[in-house]
């Protein structure tokens, strides 16, 4: 039996590893947040000294810049002259090997007049992107010139190591003498030896990371009342290996799958133009739902859209599935010579990797020239312009889709042939039963089990098949033939970088399919259970 | 019945790919320990140190990957060139490493169609390049949002100079200078001189080629022409637009209108064929089917051996009188935001276009460059293939960097499918082409 200081300080450890956790993380955002403003406070602070001609700071580089003279052959080419703030103030020209700000200096300038051009501000203020902690303002302050002040270096305030060493070591102490005490005094100790953590947030005003590592506290002392962290402890003891070997898998889903479907669900929310972020709320959102604006007609009504989709879905799973079956009757067949090669055959367009086939299909309906309308003319038949008319660009879209999918559906359905007794149909024909009611009520009833979870995954791939709409048609004509994902890509690559509408897009694809496999599988399971 | 359903798919699919499904396969420790003494067993807690151990050894692993991901010291440049492009860009960046062993100039070939997306995530991170090529159709995306570095500080007349006017020109926007040019791209005429002995001067020479074409059931002239890049030098040859001087959208005008009918005509008659792109292009020119072709300099890589073929400038549009006027494109070196030793990667990017370098491009990889005093040299002014898109250089329009362009290219293209097959009137097509990018600007403000 473990003595219960070591239990107790086995859950301090865990509580307080948690509340380190997220002082740590809301150190780093205050203090970078106060150095930035403390920074560019006083490149600001520089700037006003340029402007009221006071002294300028210390170690502020501090300049006012004059007009640009424009190369007379190249405009975009210009040159400044810069006065230095200070006890001499002489203009000289802002060149190449000067002073080493005067890159900075020139590039800010002619950023003031692009500002003003384009938004008409008239000023900037911001850290420099090299991490070097330097802080850039400029402002124009009368015609043709501009004031423009650089700050030093700064660093941020070193990690606070000993004060969390010392908390530790408090928090340690307290937690340990509640479980000497004993009773619920243990739980107490819990509850006061993490909260300890919360004291230098509180003093670095992060009020959410107080509360955060306050609850985390208290998460702890009601655990311990229900006695989970002794039974989380004795289960990780008896599960150590397969938790050892689960946890890479664990980790690997956490990064790859976990935190980028957090991220998109988060970016839904906001808007993106020219690289800066806004959170809008729901404003992606209903601008998808209601269209737009656009006619329920139009291709780029999310209505429309979805519609087509939905079409896509079904006609590709319906011949899949109808096309797969009927193969792998026959392929199921003992006497059919030579079974390994159809098979294989078969299942070559699944192994072909899908964006070949869909180029190669593309290919094959191409104009004139293409494989398809050449087989329509050897038979005296005029051409189709497949890409022309949404119906046959829509077909030639399911045609592609078709040839990718039936295999799979095939290999299910193989399978599960293989497992119905033969004994049933010795049966069913022996009291007389034809060939169609030995389908209808021994295959057919046999097949569903494992058609079902096929049907859902297959039209879940189907209604994001990005790839043969994205190849094969690519939404012609006029964008009718899009599905949601491929017009979730136009957002983001096509229509200005709408990186969130196109978040919103994954979102509602996702909200979607997540009620059609929660009630699609729960109507499978009724038919099978009928 | 569904507790067996995994099995039953794991059987068919073993079957389907033929692999025996015997319980030896299923089971191989029977195989293995068939005849031998049976190990001994680790018991549980030494398995769990085994364990321990094991699960360390990534670790310990990772850690030392970690330390060689040292960030290199030279001056990065991603590229998206191959063959000869790239082996040209390689003989010059030698000369310069030979030169500069302190500040090695290290190439990184990236894939061209993950480059643009890579180039706008990596560098805002710090993790990009210092310098990178790509065409100028970027330029007013990037250098809006911080990504690219403005370069006229470093850059005076002379050097301006070295470049041809519209070139340099190309790489300006909002009265900065983001990048120096290394080649310049437009469409030019392809002809075969087996079925037209002298290239067309005229749109109207042109079209007198399409009855001798059509007895060989070919065409007078294949180009993209579903493309709005395919479809502009009609566009702007009949003084149409896609911009004002102002940068406002000028899509829907009388006479981008009267271009998109001069291309409908040119299906209806047979000149060129309906819904033409690259890959039947360059068949329609290899099998004698087209007795030209409009395409860039990409295109010569798709001429088959054995064809006489010769490249002349673009013909005069004749109900116009103006010249036929593609696109220019430039690709440029663009420097990152994020740079880490500025004045060293300028000097590269200097270094890179100068003349000498022009003239190993335009030599190995017969890259049409933008330096007039490359022509100067003796092999390059031999070369008629680069003479001839030289040539055709003084008639291009430089393609417009803002943002907006790059939402115009699908409707234009939907808009010129409708058109060129007949369904739908030029005018109106238009209109609905600026209405629908008007829409998208209007939804990023």
């Amino acid at each position: 039996m473990t003595h219960p200081v070591v239990k107790q300080l086995r859950d301090f450890a865990l509580g307080a590893a948690l509340a380190i956790l997220i002082a740590t993380i809301a150190f780093v955002a205050v203090r970078n947040k106060e150095l930035a403003k403390s920074q560019i406070d006083r490149a600001n602070a520089g700037i006003e000294a340029v402007v009221s001609n006071r002294t300028p700071l210390p170690d502020v580089h501090a300049v006012l810049v004059g007009d640009a003279k424009p190369s007379p052959k190249h405009p975009y080419l210009r040159r400044r002259n810069v006065r230095e703030s200070g006890a001499t103030p002489t203009w000289r020209p802002l060149v190449v090997g000067g002073s080493p700000d005067d890159k900075l200096i020139y590039d800010a300038a002619n950023r003031i007049e692009r500002l003003a051009a384009d938004h008409k501000k008239t000023a900037f203020a911001e850290l420099l992107p090299d991490g070097s902690g330097r802080a850039i303002a400029a402002r124009a302050v009368s015609p043709g010139k501009i004031a423009i002040a650089i700050t030093p270096p700064a660093h941020p305030a070193p990690y606070p190591l000993l004060v969390f060493i010392g908390l530790l070591g408090l928090g340690a102490a307290l937690s340990a003498a509640g479980a000497l005490v004993g009773g619920r005094a243990r739980l107490a100790g819990t509850f006061a030896g993490i909260a300890t953590l919360a004291i230098p947030c509180v003093l670095w005003r992060a009020p959410v990371a107080s509360t955060a590592i306050v609850l985390v506290a208290a998460a702890f002392a009601s655990m311990q009342l229900a006695q989970i962290t002794d039974r989380l402890a004795s289960g990780f003891r008896a599960h150590r290996a397969a938790i050892g070997f689960l946890a890479p898998a664990a980790i690997s889903m956490f990064v790859l799958v976990a935190a980028p479907f957090v991220i998109g669900l988060v970016l839904g929310f906001y808007d993106h133009h020219h690289g800066e972020w806004t959170f809008v709320g729901l404003d992606n959102f209903g601008e998808i739902l209601s269209g737009g604006g656009r006619p329920l007609d139009d291709p780029l009504n999310f209505w429309f859209i979805l519609g087509v989709t939905v079409l896509w879905t079904i006609a590709n799973v319906a011949l899949h599935v109808t096309i797969g079956v009927a193969l792998a009757l026959v392929l199921s067949r003992k006497w059919l010579r030579g079974r390994g090669i159809f098979r294989m055959l078969l299942i070559l367009p699944w192994a072909v990797p899908n964006y070949i086939t869909a180029l190669i299909w593309k290919g094959m309906f191409t104009g004139e020239y293409g494989a398809i309308n050449s087989l329509l003319h050897e038979v005296g038949l005029d051409g189709v312009s497949w890409f022309s008319s949404w119906a046959s660009a829509f077909a030639a879209n399911v045609a592609t889709n078709t040839w990718l999918g039936f295999p799979f559906m095939m290999v299910v359905a193989l399978g599960a042939l293989e497992t119905i007794p033969r004994e049933l149909y010795e049966a069913a024909s022996v009291d007389g039963a034809s060939a169609w009611q030995r389908f209808r009520h021994i295959t057919l009833p046999h097949l569903r089990p494992a058609l079902g979870p096929a049907v859902a995954l297959g039209s879940i791939w189907t209604f994001n098949m990005f790839n043969v709409i994205f190849l094969v048609s690519g939404g012609a004509p006029g964008g009718s033939t899009n599905i949601l994902v491929t017009d979730a890509y136009r957002w983001a690559f096509e229509r200005g970088e709408r990186y969130g509408m196109a978040a919103a897009y994954a979102t509602i694809i996702f909200l979607i399919l997540l009620l059609w496999t929660v009630f699609g599988t729960r109507i499978v399971r009724r038919k099978e259970e009928a | 019945m569904s507790t067996k359903l995994p099995s039953a798919r794991d059987l068919a699919i073993r079957q389907a790919l033929g692999w025996p499904s015997s319980a030896v396969a299923a089971n191989p420790s029977v195989a293995t320990s068939h005849g031998e003494e049976p190990r001994v067993r680790a018991t549980p807690r030494e398995t769990t140190i085994l364990v321990d151990r094991l699960l360390l050894l990534p670790i310990i692993a990772f850690i030392l990957l970690l330390g060689g991901c040292e960030r290199p010291r030279g001056i990065v440049l991603w590229h998206a060139y191959n063959d000869a492009e790239r082996a040209a860009l390689e003989t010059t960046a030698a000369r310069w490493n030979a030169e500069h062993g302190d500040q090695p100039i290290e190439l990184v070939a990236v894939p061209y169609g993950a480059f643009a997306d890579k180039i706008t995530s990596a560098i805002p991170g710090g993790n990009g390049p210092d310098l990178f090529i790509y065409p100028q159709d970027r330029i007013g995306d990037w250098a809006d949002s911080g990504v690219i570095e403005p370069i006229e500080f470093w850059v005076d007349d002379a050097r301006a100079d070295r470049f041809t006017h519209e070139s340099v020109e190309s790489m300006a926007y909002k009265g900065s200078l983001w990048g120096l040019p290394m080649t310049v791209k437009s469409l030019a005429l392809f002809y075969r001189t087996d079925l037209a002995p002298a290239p067309p001067r005229t749109t109207d020479e042109l079209i007198a080629l399409a009855p001798a074409m059509r007895a060989r059931s070919g065409y007078a002239v294949a180009y993209a022409n579903v493309d709005l890049y395919g479809h502009a030098p009609w566009l702007f040859g009949h003084g149409g637009k896609i911009m004002d001087d102002e940068g406002r959208l000028a899509i829907a005008t009388p006479e981008a209108a009267n271009a998109m009918r001069f291309a409908r005509e040119l299906v209806e008659n047979g000149v060129t064929p309906p819904q033409a792109e690259g890959p039947l292009v360059a068949t329609l020119f290899n099998e004698k089917k087209a007795a030209t072709v409009i395409s860039g300099p990409w295109f010569i890589a798709d001429i088959a051996a054995g064809v006489p073929w010769k490249v002349a400038e673009l013909p005069v549009i004749t109900p116009t009188g103006k010249h036929a006027t593609p696109f220019l494109g430039a690709e440029g070196l663009l420097m990152s935001a994020r740079a880490r030793d500025k004045d060293a990667a300028f000097a590269v990017m200097d270094a890179l276009t100068s003349d000498v370098a022009a003239i190993e491009r335009a030599k190995i990889a017969r890259q049409v460059v933008p330096n007039p005093h490359a022509y100067d040299d003796a092999d390059v002014a031999k070369d008629p293939v680069l003479v001839a898109f030289r040539a055709q250089l003084e008639h291009t329009i430089a393609m417009p960097k803002g943002p907006a362009m790059r939402m115009v290219w699908t409707p234009y293209k939907t808009a010129l499918g409708e058109v060129l097959a007949g369904r739908a009137n030029a005018s109106d097509q238009l209109r609905a082409v600026e209405r629908e990018v008007q829409s998208y600007l209007d939804g990023v403000k």
